[in-house]
């Protein structure tokens, strides 16, 4: 739980009095652009960086008054890992386990559980096993809490789906999970319940289905048009349109009066449809709709 | 204590690496050698020679582990863990102070070859290697926590080690020199090593009481423990 929770760096505030509350044995997941503030939060509930004002409390322990207390009830797995390249993977578990004053036996149940080449340098490992071996050494301890900053950032689909499975099979081990990402793949299909930040304040929290809510009864409408103009930007304004891959994204409540106001505006403009899509609005497009809405801040737009 | 499992990683982790090895075998094996064949009977010169080979050795190894793990961020690996700042603190020194120790063992070996008299206190003389890596060790730690930019860390160091060189003694004799340069060498922490270790392998001191080398030498290790302790704090 964070109450006021505040990271200033001189006169910049990364994160911005966020409040927030996880619940026992949830995935909650922060979301939010580079430079959000995702990370300052992690590392501020993990006790790595210090708390300008408020305060923030991991399994009943506060982060200001009782930092080891916090740190032994928390495991991380940080976006680069913080283990030994020069180490194999039993040393840099067997001393995680020491620092914790965990049983050795755990570092063995760890390899054998994770499939972990135990004697391997950890410097030497794919992407993938670096991954599953840092998330085994925050584990080495049995903690309530795991903290996952960008869990699944650099692995290939078939190592980052892996990563996906472990988090859910952790979680139904009773394992509270709280993990900040901008993958929406990450983002869809793992938490409970989703919190987005932009410019170190939470904007938007709720299930994933909530979420989708705030965007309305309506529908995501993707348009490849030719050419993109500035007037034809000006006429749909009122969509709050935005740019995905030379799409043109908009969200309707209905589609028909959309699509009949589109081809009176071909008709004056002049331009070509290409292509037409309509979907049911995903959390990415929740995320697009509520961090880019006051101006675009993908830097590809074509205009 | 968590103090001997830190360490314990970090001799692991270091040893038999290429910077363990330049600074740990190759500089005072060859520094040592240039002086000792240079100038022959090196007694008075050996305790000074051993000293900055200590100081070089322990400060390069204890910066540049804390700098590149504070890079690659593996740092962070003792900082989530249930692990007191004093302790982390207490392990990095140790294991300078050791690094330091096995230096000091290079470079005195070579020496002996030239020496003339035997140690006249050895004990003393590994006290006093010790309490002065420690101190060393301690000073690297602060200054390359506290530099904005790690990269700054040997610059500021160097900037320390240099003139230390020259107003402690180790070289040139401090009694050499008019008064208030003798001043200077009073506040320089490594004059405290150079003249204690002087002490134990000669049995005579240049400037000051080897009691009071060695309370200044220590006092000056908790300082450093104590600053480095606090700059933990201030940044995380």
């Amino acid at each position: 739980m964070a109450e006021g929770l505040t990271k200033r760096y001189g006169d910049f505030t990364a994160v911005d009095g966020i409040n927030l509350t996880v619940k026992r044995g949830e995935i909650y997941g922060l979301l939010g652009p580079n430079g959000a503030g995702k990370t300052t939060t992690v590392r501020m509930l993990t006790t790595l960086t210090q708390i300008t004002s408020g305060n923030a409390w991991v399994n009943g322990y506060s982060v200001r008054e009782e930092p080891l207390l916090v740190k032994r009830s928390i495991g991380l797995v940080p976006d680069v890992s913080n283990l030994y390249d020069e180490l194999t993977v039993e040393e840099n578990l067997l001393f995680a386990a020491r620092l914790y004053n965990a049983p050795i036996e755990r570092v063995r149940e760890l390899i054998r559980e994770f499939d972990l080449p135990a004697n391997k340098k950890f410097g030497k490992l794919s992407s993938g096993f670096k991954r599953r071996t840092t998330i085994a050494a925050a584990l080495v301890h049995r903690p309530e809490v795991l903290f996952m900053d960008e869990p699944t950032t650099a692995l290939d689909v078939s190592s980052a789906r892996n990563v996906r499975n472990l988090i859910r099979l952790l979680n139904k081990e009773g394992i509270t999970v709280f993990i900040t990402t901008h993958n929406m793949i990450d983002a869809e299909s793992l938490p409970h319940r989703i919190g987005i930040i932009k410019e170190g304040k939470i904007i938007a929290e709720g299930k994933g289905r909530e979420l989708k809510e705030l965007m309305g009864k309506g529908m995501v409408v993707k348009l490849l048009v030719e050419p993109i103009t500035s007037k034809l930007i000006n006429e749909i304004e009122a969509y709050s349109p935005t740019f995905d891959e030379g799409f043109i994204v908009v969200t309707v409540e209905d589609v028909d009066e959309f699509l009949e106001e589109l081809f009176d505006l071909k008709m004056r403009l002049g331009f070509k449809v290409k292509r037409i899509s309509t979907e049911l609005p995903t959390i990415e497009d929740v995320f697009v709709e509520l961090t880019e809405r006051n101006g675009c801040s993908c830097g590809g737009c074509p205009l | 204590m968590k103090i001997l499992v830190i360490a314990e990683k970090e001799l692991k982790e270091y040893i038999l690496k290429p910077g363990s090895i330049s600074w740990g075998i190759i500089f005072p094996l060859v520094f040592t050698l240039a002086f000792a064949v240079r100038f022959g009977d090196v007694d008075h010169l050996a305790p000074g020679l051993m000293s900055i080979s200590i100081l070089f050795g322990t400060t390069s190894f204890v910066s540049s582990s804390i700098i590149f793990e504070r890079r690659l961020r593996t740092f962070e690996r003792l900082l989530v863990a249930p692990v007191k700042r004093v302790e982390i603190v207490g392990a990095k020194i140790l294991v300078g102070t050791l690094f330091g120790l096995f230096v000091g063992a290079v470079s005195f070996l070579i020496l002996r070859l030239f020496m003339a008299y035997r140690v006249w206190n050895p004990l003393l003389l590994i006290t006093f290697m010790f309490v002065s890596g420690t101190a060393f060790s301690g000073l690297a730690l602060w200054v390359s926590l506290r530099v904005e930019n790690p990269i700054n860390a040997m610059t500021w160091l160097n900037l320390i080690r240099l003139p230390m060189i020259f107003t402690s003694g180790a070289i040139v004799s401090l009694l050499l020199f008019p008064h208030w340069f003798i001043v200077v060498g009073l506040i320089t922490p490594m004059t405290y090593a150079v003249d204690g270790m002087r002490y134990a392998m000669l049995g005579y001191y240049d400037v000051i009481n080897p009691i009071y080398d060695l309370l200044v030498t220590v006092l000056l290790s908790m300082l450093f423990t104590y600053l480095s302790v606090e700059e933990l704090r201030r940044l995380y």
